[in-house]
């Protein structure tokens, strides 16, 4: 364990070229998939925590559906959609960092969605009962809802990036762990210990531990920051 | 103005039957009845946060409601943005923070306000905004006894400057003879009896209400 902090240190401060390119796929995959997740599972969130519509239930037992597939099965279904022989081959988009992404959105939005639909469904009565009593627009109440959501929606986000930065089945899958192209931290902790690399594997768990923990200290202190 | 006869009932059980209803422009009617009678039910189907059995409108279109609840709320910006969410006059906002004593907070987050300042925040904030028919369910609940006094005499001036009706929920018999023009006395969902305050809020004509009114020992 010792010398596996060291080879990590060693690693990071010798500026490892593969090791900073597995870092910046990582790090792209994890914000973009997870910016996308939130984008969509916030709103969509809050319509169905506030809002009764036709169609909600439905909506509702599809997202806890969605919730519950493994990301391998995620992973397989993008595989054969995109693959040879799948109706969305012409759009050569497997083995890419793009269907990572996409993988992950579909794994992450609707776990927002259904963070974002309990936090709503507490707050929405009063916040839509003040609004309409003022006569204030859709839009508007709407508004005030996000604005009254900030404190979920950042640990919302953590709660994305947290999921995307840990995938292994879908990525690997979609992805193909191919070096200098596709390999994240997890498919690439996953190759060096099957060659039997375990301190390079144990090398880069430590290094995506502390890049959460980072991640997570900046994000609860803009958090508190914002929800004061 | 015309309010239509509805009824209201939460999972089979009726809560509140009202007849077909005419309000009259700069009139204070207080809205009286025991817990429980269907005073804020009433409320909040006129002000559209509820929609009656049927579904038919009880209000004639384009009629601007301004309404009250009985939990206020502070939404998660400062006091004056709060007011400012009713209209964009910050001379206004300025002039009733004043009334309601909360100069002092306007910079304050409204949702750290203690009881008693989100409801005069509250009050201020709906006062920023033009209606022709005002209900406030309760105003004064978490009130102390100065605060009311600012909040009665706030809602007169208001029905007076700007010639609205005004519905008055309230459980203090006391503020309905202060205020009312007219009253309606609300029991076990019906209403059981309206009139002039003089009549309804001294002299009622059903038993019921006299019942009601004995309760504070006049
Ligand atoms: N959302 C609801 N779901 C089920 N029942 C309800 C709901 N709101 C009100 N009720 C019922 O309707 C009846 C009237 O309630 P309402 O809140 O209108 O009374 P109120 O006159 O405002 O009472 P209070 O003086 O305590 O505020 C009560 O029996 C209450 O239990
Ligand atoms: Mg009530």
């Amino acid at each position: 364990m010792g010398s596996a902090v060291e080879q990590a240190v060693q690693l990071i401060a010798s500026g490892d070229r593969e090791l900073l390119n597995i870092l910046s796929v990582t790090a792209r995959m994890s914000l973009s998939s997870s910016l996308i997740a939130l984008l969509l599972g916030v709103p969509l969130g809050l319509l169905l925590g506030a809002c009764r519509f036709p169609g909600r239930g439905l909506l509702l037992v599809l997202n806890r559906t969605l919730m519950g597939v493994p990301p391998v099965v995620c992973g397989l279904i993008f595989y054969i959609l995109f693959s040879g022989v799948g109706p969305l081959r012409h759009l050569h988009l497997l083995f890419t960092v793009e269907i990572m992404i996409l993988a992950q959105v579909v794994l992450i939005t609707p776990l927002l969605t259904s963070h974002m639909e309990t936090y709503a469904a507490q707050i929405a009565g009063p916040v839509r009962e003040t609004a309409k009593g003022l006569g204030l627009s859709r839009w508007k109440t709407f508004l005030l809802l996000l604005n009254e959501s900030r404190y979920p929606i950042f640990s919302g986000y953590l709660l994305g990036f947290s999921r995307a930065i840990a995938e292994v089945g879908a990525v690997s899958m979609v992805g193909g762990a191919i070096a200098w192209k596709t390999n994240v931290m997890t498919t690439a902790i996953m190759q060096y210990t099957n060659r039997g690399n375990f301190s390079l594997g144990i090398a880069l768990g430590l290094i995506l531990l502390v890049l959460s923990l980072g991640m997570n200290l900046a994000l609860s202190l803009l958090q508190r920051k914002v929800a004061s | 103005m015309n309010l239509y006869a509805f009824a209201k009932s939460f999972g089979g059980q009726a809560a509140v039957t009202v007849p077909d209803l005419t309000l009259e422009a700069g009139t204070l009617y207080a809205v009286i009845g025991a817990n429980g009678s269907g005073k804020s039910t009433f409320s909040r189907v006129i002000a559209g946060v509820l929609s009656p059995d049927g579904r038919r409108p009880v209000t004639e279109a384009g009629l601007r409601v301004g309404y009250l609840p009985q939990k206020s709320y502070g939404y998660r910006l400062s006091v004056l943005q709060n007011l400012l969410l009713a209209s964009r006059d910050r001379d206004q906002a300025a002039r009733l923070l004043e009334a309601v004593q909360l100069s002092h907070l306007a910079g304050k987050p409204a949702h750290r306000l203690s009881g008693g300042e989100t409801a005069r925040m509250a009050l201020a904030r709906l006062f920023m905004g033009q209606y022709d028919l005002v209900i406030l369910d309760e105003p004064t609940a978490s009130m102390d006894m100065e605060s009311t006094m600012l909040t009665e005499q706030l809602t007169r001036q208001y029905v007076a400057e700007t010639g609205c009706a005004l519905l008055l929920v309230t459980h203090s018999l006391q503020q309905a003879r202060r205020l009312a023009d007219k009253a309606l006395y609300f029991h076990k969902g019906q209403l059981l009896e309206q009139g002039p305050a003089k009549t309804v809020l001294y002299e009622p004509q059903h038993p019921e209400t006299r019942q009601f009114l004995s309760f504070y020992g006049s």
